[in-house]
């Protein structure tokens, strides 16, 4: 091995980066060579006084209560150092799984209710137009990270007209399309837990339910009672 | 959590900047989460990482103009024999000479030597192959020991002439 080559290889093998036969090459050329030693122990004295005198950082206390209560989930305890690694796995984790379930109820029924109005405006209500709900469901599970439930109540009044995928609260989401008359009903539905809501706005009715670890919101133009009335057929009582 | 507030404390310097680029890359990760693949941390610390740059980019225009700085290429024998005097060095103008650093080699070493992070989790974070992370490394060893040897000399002018 060449000097300037183990000069170089040097700093990985302080850092413990040298695969196993490198580092034997590299033993053996720093026994013979003296210069080489002194270059190696130069580097671990400066590897040392770093590690021992340089300055730890460590956050304030008062910045974990700043991001926990800018988080949306403010009850998430912000993990410490120690654990960090698995907490932080966990916390992400746990928020992929819970999904929207914690996210402020108000300004979801914004989003639901300005997607809808986008997609009444002349926005692509449908990405897959069908009534079948075999092929429905296949083209959502295929393009989220859950399946969501997809069921056609024809006979009942609310044909299963399509459905696409909509992004709410930074996340994709599916929504099912569904007729009634002439008037369409939107069901968002994600993973995740909601206490039941009812609200109305400039025309629009909308619910919320959870049923079945799925969350359900209706937005549509019908009646208070017809929309009620799919929410009991989607299983929301 | 800490990883993150002491790699922002060494790029922007101070403790008030870096309290607030931490926050808004933290409720940035947890608002991209499903960008996260593999460990947590590197992930979250590219994540900071990418905010401290923005962050001097538009407060520190100064401090990221040194990377392609020719000047900044260490003598060719800096890690002569002063640099030993690392051992000996006051805190206080080591941590001064670490902070003198430009950031491209500053945050490497903090990486590495304060984060006790491999090279495959420091190129991740950096967004640079391990090949980069080797050479920036060893830049900012020479470099630091450089100006280690300058403020050696500058302590003791009279032992070394």
């Amino acid at each position: 091995m060449k000097h300037e080559d183990a000069r170089n290889l040097l700093h990985a093998y302080v850092d413990g980066e040298l695969d196993a036969a490198t580092a034997l090459e590299l033993e053996a050329a720093l026994a013979a060579d003296p210069m080489l030693r002194d270059a190696h122990e130069r580097l671990r004295a400066m590897s040392a006084a770093i590690r021992e005198k340089g300055d730890y950082h460590a956050a304030p206390a008062a910045l974990g209560r700043r991001i926990a209560a800018s988080l949306p989930r403010p009850e998430a305890p912000m993990p410490t150092r120690r654990w960090w690694i698995p907490a932080g796995a966990f916390a992400v984790a746990a928020l992929l799984a819970v999904g929207l379930a914690f996210l402020n109820a108000s300004e979801m029924a914004d989003e639901v209710f300005a997607s809808h109005a986008r997609t009444v405006l002349g926005g692509q209500m449908m990405q897959v137009a069908s009534s079948d709900q075999h092929t429905v469901k296949p083209w959502l599970s295929a393009r989220l990270p859950y399946s969501p439930p997809v069921a056609d109540f024809a006979a009942e009044g609310f044909p299963l007209l399509g459905a696409r995928l909509d992004y709410v609260q930074k996340r994709p989401v599916a929504v099912l399309v569904y007729g009634r008359r002439k008037h369409t009903i939107e069901a968002f539905v994600w993973p995740g837990e909601a206490r039941a809501r009812e609200l109305a706005r400039d025309g629009l009715n909308l619910r919320s339910f959870s049923r079945g670890g799925m969350t359900w919101w209706l937005v549509s133009d019908v009646s208070a009672a017809e929309l009620d009335e799919l929410a009991r057929r989607l299983g929301g009582a | 959590m800490d990883a993150a507030y002491n790699l922002a404390r060494w790029l922007t310097r101070n403790d008030h900047d870096a309290q607030d680029v931490v926050q808004e890359a933290m409720v940035r990760a947890f608002r991209f989460s499903e960008g996260l693949r593999g460990e947590a941390r590197p992930w979250l610390l590219a994540i900071v990482r990418h905010a401290c740059f923005t962050w001097l980019k538009s407060n520190r225009p100064g401090d990221l103009a040194s990377l392609e700085d020719a000047g900044f290429e260490p003598a060719a024998d800096a890690d002569g024999p002063e640099a030993l005097a690392a051992r000996e060095l006051d805190r206080r103008l080591l941590n001064e000479a670490i902070s003198a650093l430009p950031p491209h080699f500053r945050e490497v070493l903090v990486l590495r030597e304060l984060e006790d992070l491999s090279y495959k989790d420091i190129a991740r974070i950096i967004d640079a192959p391990i090949g980069t992370v080797m050479s920036r490394l060893a830049r900012a060893r020479r470099l630091l020991a450089d100006s280690m040897r300058v403020i050696t000399r500058a302590a003791r002018p009279k032992v070394h002439e």
